[in-house]
């Protein structure tokens, strides 16, 4: 679940400084010979989210190695200390003699003095998964790829706006952290406009990776407040969890459940119809676009005019939930 | 505690606790070493009747405690009997997720029959519990460290082989019914089953600790290592076996958790390392070991289930529930102290009697 809260935004943005010139300049002059050497700073590889975004990038990895190059994936041990350990991971990147770093700003006060490290380097950059194109500008970054926080939870409130939801509950099992207080305040943006309003409810670290806490405290809020009609969670797992405590509280009948984020169960629950919808960031084409991407720039200075390139929401509901499950056997969705 | 622990070990010599011979009058009762949880217990309780309202103390919202006070008292336990010899288990946070894995992969993934997977994921439990206990005894390492190590090396193994083996890091599983009725249902569509295995733990356990000759074992172990061992108790094997009882309470958990929400995560279950030992700790065990009781365990778990549960009933903003979390804590455990020390103190008179 941290994973997934962590792993909101991809962006790669380009960026049109004078280092980026000469970055550009410089590696189209190293990349002749032998390709390029491409680092990826990641998620934890046992989150269900980065392993998609992992798997997207061991695709691209293909195309890079048949180039003569090679993509090594870097991610922290854990989450406790996540942006002096991102930043470590990206000095060394560094000191490994990356030709091109793609990486995530989830901390930027902790990390950005390292991404500008790499551009002071005339290596180029690609951020995606989290900062956005913002970021990526103000780095000096070629692109971000990625779904926007914001513009995902806003879908999932349009969404339920639209299916005729007008009190939605966000549970939200990483309070504090932006990129989660962006997908339920997205969520209230969205319903609002469609004639519904949204609260959070924010649950302790205690009862994370707990499925059962979980559910039953959203059982009790539910109970508590019997004018919610949607509850929308953070992560699949709290999904799983959210699907349990509606069951329990016998409101299968009145209550809607969404989820930021999709795995085979939350399909196989849209297809059975207990659930309304997952929003999909789509992270196998962050993975996957943003090391292609930054290959395409070192080998060829190809570089794409969209900034930022979204990868993500996609809403999976019953009406295309058939497609998904295809991708999901190939272990990509 | 250490001596009275010796002591009772080596004059029993086997039998029966001196507390349970004691008369059971209000004042002995009252100095029981459970007593100052089960009031922590009913204090919280009553707070949140009454600031949680009906809703709360129905049956609905009692099923929103009992549900996870079972699963942790499941783990708990025997992690309090674990403390009570003076050892640490940090590792039921992996030994939960990867017997969790290990079901979902073998049964879901591979589509073995589930009986296979439940027996694979518990030995998985015992084998790594044993581990445990064979690597703390053999090189006196404090099982602080030994129980860590554990923990991160099984889950970067659980990681490893679930991403090899299944290209996904979250695997689902349908079980066949009669598993489902046994692990992953609800009694009257609120209470898991995970209550009754929890009954079915404390009765084992507290045979074990309070009746059994295995009891006073446990008791010395902790209490005083080196007269332990020259009474001619099998120190090592004590722990060895407590140490796979709490690694198999964990796949037990594991086992019921992947039934019920019909899927495994690679990252589920760190959560139940540290409260598991708040649960301990508020049931009046001893972090130092050679003190504790069952069912101050048991009580324990209620306290910190109740406590993590009852807010969302109150209607008060949740962003304070780690407030109120911290705060029934503390006045949680500065009861239990106050109820040591009365039993403790009051130890030497009752021997006049």
């Amino acid at each position: 679940m941290v994973a997934v809260s962590v792993g909101a935004l991809i962006t790669v943005s380009a960026c049109s400084s004078s280092s980026d010139k000469t970055a550009n300049g410089d590696t189209k002059a190293a990349s002749s010979g032998k390709g390029p050497a491409i680092f990826v700073v990641g998620g934890k590889a046992d989150d269900p989210f980065w392993s998609r975004v992992k798997r997207g990038a061991d695709d691209a990895a293909k195309v890079v190695k048949s180039g003569g190059g090679s993509v090594t994936w870097l991610a922290p041990k854990n989450y406790d200390n996540l942006g002096p350990d991102a930043a470590k991971l990206i000095q060394t990147a560094m000191s490994q003699g990356a030709d091109g770093v793609v990486g995530p700003d989830w901390v930027p006060e902790a990390e950005d003095a390292a991404f500008k490290q790499v551009v002071s380097g005339k290596k180029p950059l690609v951020i995606y998964n989290a900062g956005g194109i913002d970021a990526a500008n103000s780095l000096g970054a070629l692109n971000y790829f990625g779904s926007d926080e914001a513009t995902a939870g806003k879908a999932g409130g349009e969404f339920f706006g639209k299916d005729g939801e007008k009190n939605v509950l966000c549970v939200n099992t990483l309070p504090g952290a932006a990129n989660t207080e962006a997908r339920c305040k997205g969520i209230a943006d969205g319903i609002g406009e469609n004639g519904g309003k949204s609260s959070q409810l924010p649950l302790p670290s205690s009862k994370f990776g707990d499925p059962t806490a979980v559910a039953q405290a959203i059982k009790a809020a539910l109970l508590k407040d019997s004018s919610i009609d949607g509850v929308v969670t953070i992560g699949t797992g709290d999904a799983n969890a959210a699907a349990s405590a509606i069951e329990q509280g016998g409101l299968a009948d009145k209550v809607k459940l969404g989820t930021f984020d999709l795995d085979d169960t939350q399909l196989g629950r849209i297809q059975s119809g207990k659930q309304l919808f997952a929003i999909d960031q789509q992270p196998y084409m962050q993975g996957y676009l943003a090391v292609s991407a930054l290959y395409a720039y070192i080998q060829w200075g190809i570089e794409l005019p969209q900034k930022p390139i979204l990868t993500g929401p996609a809403i999976i509901s019953k009406d295309n939930v058939e497609t998904a499950v295809a991708g999901s056997k190939a272990g990509v969705r | 505690m250490t001596v009275q622990a010796t002591q009772q070990a080596v004059s029993k010599g086997g039998g029966r606790s001196r507390r349970t011979d004691a008369p059971a009058t209000l004042s002995n009762l009252i100095r029981r070493p459970e007593s100052g949880s089960l009031i922590a217990t009913i204090a919280i309780f009553i707070f949140f009747a009454i600031f949680g309202g009906a809703k709360f103390t129905a049956q609905s919202g009692t099923a929103t405690w009992l549900n996870p006070a079972a699963e942790l008292g499941i783990i708990a336990i025997p992690v309090g009997l674990l403390m009570i010899a003076g050892e640490l288990d940090l590792s039921v946070g992996s030994v939960l997720a990867a017997s969790s894995m290990t079901l979902a992969i073998v049964s879901g993934h591979w589509g073995q029959p589930i009986i296979v997977g439940i027996v694979v994921a518990l030995g998985l439990g015992l084998v790594t519990g044993f581990l445990n206990g064979l690597i703390v005894t053999r090189t006196q390492v404090p099982s602080f460290v030994v129980t860590l190590a554990t923990n991160f090396g099984l889950a970067g193994l659980a990681l490893g082989l679930t991403r090899a083996i299944t290209g996904s890091t979250s695997v689902a599983l349908t079980s066949e019914s009669w598993a489902k009725h046994l692990f992953g249902s609800y009694v009257s569509g609120k209470f898991e089953v995970a209550i009754f295995w929890w009954i079915g733990v404390i009765v084992v356990v507290g045979w074990i600790l309070h009746v059994s000759k295995y009891g006073n074992w446990i008791f010395a172990v902790g209490g005083d290592l080196v007269s332990a061992r020259a009474t001619g108790i099998p120190t090592d094997r004590v722990k060895i076996a407590l140490f796979m009882g709490t690694a198999f309470g964990a796949s037990l958990v594991g086992v019921i958790q992947t039934i019920l929400y019909n899927s495994a995560q690679v990252a589920n279950g760190q959560a139940f390392i540290f409260n598991s030992i708040i649960a301990v700790v508020i049931g009046g065990v001893l972090l130092t070991g050679g003190y504790g009781s069952v069912f101050g365990v048991i009580f324990g778990t209620l306290t910190f289930a109740i406590v993590g549960q009852g807010i969302y009933y109150t209607g008060w903003n949740p962003d304070w529930a780690s407030l109120f979390l911290g705060v029934l804590l503390l006045l949680a455990v500065l009861m239990n102290n106050t109820f040591r020390r009365m039993a403790l103190s009051y130890g030497p008179r009752k021997k006049k009697d």
